[in-house]
């Protein structure tokens, strides 16, 4: 009830549009956060790094510069730093099995160990959860059939629209994928949907930046891909 | 912001507005109600004009209609009562308060308007209602004057009023004595029952009587219109909503039928920009309706059906996809409430039976995963008995009154939500995929309670009242006994003081609460003393301070669960002022009040999320020939709000979780606001006209009522206030 109300409150009376929304570049921010791969078994290790945008409207990759295990405690020992990488090693049996114990779960299930990571962006403390997967082995999804305007995205490397027309994007997802398109040009519609367009009115002061493609997917997979945006 | 034109056209109804000066011997049809010192109805009272020979008799309402000249009296006769004078100065002529033989020979002077129903409670007529400049005649908006009654510029909760800064489910809104479920429409914040249909509002802060209950804090008595002695029909239409209202007698019965519905879902999508991602698949819409046939079966017996009802809906998509189901937005509120009942009375004894019937449906679907439908029916049987006698036990003006009720519903709840927040918890991250509270079943809540009151004089001037509630509620398998009295005595002709107490209880039925079994009801203890002036006809004061404990309120547990752990208080005064004579009619109210809670044991003391120390409004309006002129000025402070200091981002569910502050620390800023109304009359050939402008908020105060978060918490934004809401219309009386 009070969702409606708050729905009809703004529909009828509008608010303050003074916020960066959520599909803005140009915002210190951390994008996703990627383990590769999410989902480890024994023998593998899993990388973490993550996607940044800061407010002058670069995104960049970037390892965590502090990160620790936030759940399961007995699990501690399984991120470790590594010549500045923060590498999540598969820890063994025994490990496994005290952290099932500690998480109540079933004696074959994977443990999902969460990771706290933090970063400094523009002098900004951004923090973020991330789980990785111990005892089933999980990969990041792919990203495919990436359209502009009936053109693939594939190879694609800088993307060229047109002002005050609707250029559409898609991508291939099933119903339990997140999908984002982000962007510092023009304004996005639909950003988290699989089918997304963007327009550029003529009063917008900026006429290039990037554009942001990412997905996610049930089993906290993440894929990202970045290309340079220009408006003509 | 939306600009409110209306178009009113009214047929076949008596005007309401007096017009420019007329010939002294002209006669017009004036209206006026007969109560007791009670307040209560005075029925089959005799009422004549002094020198002529013609008469009626007054409604089981008190209300009666004649034809006089201005400046006529009118002489009242009743059984058992003194006879009663008035003089006519306009068409709707005050309450004429008729006095037993044993409270005029007591000396204790009841005059003017009816006694208040407890300490700090006040009442409005529908003209009233009608008058409250800032209000649109709307009750929702009219709440907003009484005191006590927490201010915003939208309704809140699911009453749309919340009284003396709790809960808003601590308050009850009561339509002809049983509980409605909502006060609003949720498009355009409009009561579910229009002020044409209702014949009075009483709002009664704390204190009230053993015959209500289920509520911890305050009570609101809507009492509908019986339909009029002369046939009329109405219709009007504004931007926001259109209808109908007809009532009449036929032979010895009497209806009265509403019907309205919405239009500003017309004209709501042409509102909308194009570069808003939105689709109103089911633009918001609503229907209301009202019906009320009463029907005099003998000198005895009385009876009235009644229903009400309301059905209001909408469907949206935050996208223009309208296949994108992630982002669907559906709710359906509805419900419709039947009561018959029958009034008796024979001499000193009478009686009320009544027999309601409540079907509720609520259904809210977010997106892809969550959703609650509920579906809520209830049978509720009610008999009240009276019994008054002028001398007994040593006592005079003795009035005894018992009653019982059995209220016995049946909730089906289907539910996948996140776990809703408590009072006082701040909102959690939206994520669409939890639903981590899931339900799917029914409910039984056989509720029963019975009561007993006795009202006395002791003395020439101390009147008592003591009663007894007692309630089981079914589902927690909970009785209650809870009592509750009151002392007025009279200082002198013009003062009065009263002092009240009792407890009070509210059964869990809100929203999770009924899905934990062993949840005991919330408890308050409420204590109230007020002092009224009343130095002249008309003319009132009444200040009031009280303070309220509060215990077994239901928090959550650190484990996640509910339990009664929760204290809390509330203490504060009220003062409120009215005038009512000649072309006056003046409203003057100013709250100060605290409400504070502990969560748990150990826990720090927070404010109420409602707790509102100041609140003030100042109203006057004015009627003279074809000019009715009006004014509000309104002071209140902002609500607390529990602030993010935050955010963690969790990047397999792509949402930021905030790390709120402490609950409740701040506070959005204090708002003033000042509407005006102006009514003018006029003939147009054979029609009567009557237009109308009320402008809410004239010098364009855009006051922050509270803000709005970016995704991430980084930053913030202000909600402001509408700067200027104008309401234009114009209705014909033909």
């Amino acid at each position: 009830m009070r969702l409606a109300i708050f729905v009809i409150a703004v529909i009828a009376a509008g608010c303050d549009a003074d916020l960066d929304p959520p599909w803005e570049l140009d915002h210190d921010r951390i994008i996703a956060v990627r383990a590769t791969p999410v989902g480890i078994v024994d023998g593998e290790r899993s990388e973490l790094d993550a996607l940044l945008s800061a407010k002058d409207g670069t995104t960049f990759e970037q390892a965590p510069l502090a990160a620790q295990v936030i759940s399961p405690m007995s699990l501690v020992g399984a991120l470790v730093n590594d010549s500045g990488k923060w590498i999540v090693n598969m820890p063994p049996a025994a490990a496994l099995a005290v952290a099932r114990m500690e998480l109540k779960l079933a004696p074959d299930a994977p443990v999902p160990l969460q990771v706290g990571v933090g970063y400094l962006v523009n002098g900004v403390e951004l923090a973020a959860l991330k789980t990785v997967w111990l005892g089933k082995s999980v990969q990041n999804p792919l990203l495919a059939e990436m359209v502009i305007d009936g053109e693939s995205l594939d190879a694609k490397t800088e993307l060229v629209v047109p002002m005050l027309t609707d250029v559409r994007f898609s991508v291939a997802a099933i119903p339990d994928d997140d999908v984002n398109w982000l962007t510092n040009v023009g304004e996005m519609h639909d950003f988290d949907l699989p089918e997304s367009y963007l327009r550029v009115e003529p009063d917008e002061d900026k006429l290039e930046g990037e554009l942001a493609l990412v997905k996610r997917d049930r089993e906290g997979g993440v894929v990202w891909r970045v290309w340079p945006i220009r408006v003509e | 912001m939306l600009l409110l034109l209306g178009v009113r056209v009214v047929g076949a109804q008596p005007p309401e507005q007096p017009q420019a000066p007329e010939p002294l011997d002209k006669r017009f049809t004036i209206t006026g109600r007969v109560i007791d010192a009670l307040g209560r109805p005075v029925r089959n009272a005799k009422v004549a004009i002094e020198g002529t020979d013609g008469s009626v008799k007054t409604d089981r309402e008190g209300r009666y209609r004649i034809t006089a000249p201005l400046g006529a009296t009118i002489i009242v006769e009743a059984d058992g009562y003194n006879p009663g004078l008035a003089t006519i100065a306009g068409l709707n002529v005050d309450d004429i308060v008729m006095l037993t033989i044993a409270q005029t020979t007591e000396t204790i002077e009841v005059s003017g308007e009816a006694p208040a129903e407890a300490p700090g409670a006040a009442q409005l007529d529908r003209q009233e209602l009608q008058r409250v400049p800032g209000t649109g005649g709307d009750i929702v908006r009219a709440l907003t004057v009484m005191p006590g009654v927490v201010n915003l510029q939208i309704p809140l909760g699911y009453s749309g009023v919340v009284i003396r800064g709790s809960s808003p489910q601590d308050s009850k809104v009561l339509i002809d004595d049983f509980e409605v479920p909502v006060l609003f429409h949720n498009i355009g914040f409009r009561a579910i029952t229009p002020a044409e249909t209702i014949a009075t509002l009483d709002f009664i802060p704390g204190g009230f009587d053993v015959a209500y209950g289920r509520a911890t804090s305050g009570i609101v008595k809507l009492e509908t219109r019986a339909g009029s002695d002369d046939r009329s029909t109405q219709a009007e239409v504004s931007f926001i909503d259109g209808g109908l209202v007809a009532q009449g007698p036929t032979g010895k019965t009497k209806y009265m039928f509403a019907l309205r519905r919405s239009t500003i879902d017309f004209i709501l999508p042409s509102l909308i920009p194009d570069s808003v991602d939105l689709s109103l698949t089911t633009v918001p819409r609503y229907w209301d309706s009202q019906l009320r046939i009463d029907h005099e079966l003998s000198s005895k017996w009385k009876l009235t059906f009644s229903t009400l009802g309301t059905d209001d809906t909408f469907e949206l998509f935050a996208t223009k996809n309208e296949d994108a189901d992630e982002k669907r937005f559906f709710n359906r509120t509805r419900f419709l409430r039947t009561t018959a009942a029958a009034r008796w009375s024979d001499g000193p004894w009478s009686a009320k039976l009544a027999i309601s019937n409540l079907l509720q449906e609520f259904t809210f679907e977010i997106g892809r995963y969550q959703y609650i439908r509920t579906r809520f029916a209830a049978v509720t049987p009610r008999v009240e008995v009276t019994r008054t006698a002028k001398q007994a036990a040593g006592l005079t003006d003795v009035t005894w009154r018992t009653g019982a009720e059995l209220q016995v519903g049946r909730y089906g709840i289907d539910l996948a939500l996140p776990v809703e927040p408590r009072e006082g918890e701040p909102m959690p991250e939206f994520d669409p995929e939890d639903t981590s509270e899931r339900f799917n079943d029914s409910i039984w809540t056989p509720d029963a309670a019975a009561w007993t009151v006795v009202q006395a004089n002791l003395d020439k001037r101390i009147r008592a009242t003591t009663g007894v509630r007692t309630e089981l509620f079914g589902r927690g398998e909970e009785l209650s006994i809870q009592p509750r009295g009151e002392l007025q005595v009279k200082l002198d002709k013009a003062w009065t003081a009263r002092f009240a107490s009792g407890g009070y209880r509210r059964p869990p039925q809100y929203q999770s609460e009924l899905l934990t079994k062993s949840l005991g009801a919330e408890r308050s203890w409420q204590n109230i003393l007020g002092v009224q002036y009343e130095p002249r006809e008309g003319a009132r004061v009444q200040a009031s301070v009280y303070y309220n404990d509060r215990t077994a309120l239901i928090t959550r547990n650190d484990d996640g669960s509910l339990g009664n752990s929760g204290r809390g208080y509330t203490y504060g005064g009220e003062l409120l002022g009215t005038y009512r004579g000649g072309p006056w009619f003046a409203w003057l109210t100013y709250s100060y009040s605290t409400s504070r809670r502990v969560d748990q044991p150990g826990m720090e003391e927070r404010l109420f999320t409602f707790d509102q120390p100041h609140s003030m409004n100042a109203a006057v309006s004015w009627k003279r020939g074809k000019w009715t002129l009006g004014g509000r000025w309104q002071l209140y402070s902002g609500l607390p709000y529990t602030p993010p200091i935050g955010s963690v981002f969790d990047s397999d569910r792509n949402i930021y979780v905030p790390i709120y502050g402490q609950p409740n620390a701040e506070r959005a800023p204090m708002h003033h606001q000042l509407d005006l109304r102006v009514d003018r009359s006029w003939k147009w050939g054979p029609v009567e006209m009557t237009g109308f402008i009320d402008v809410q908020n004239v010098y364009l105060n855009d006051s922050i009522v509270t803000y709005f978060y970016s995704y991430d918490y980084s930053q913030r934004s202000a909600f402001r206030s509408l700067p200027i809401i104008p309401s234009l219309g114009l209705r014909g009386v033909l």
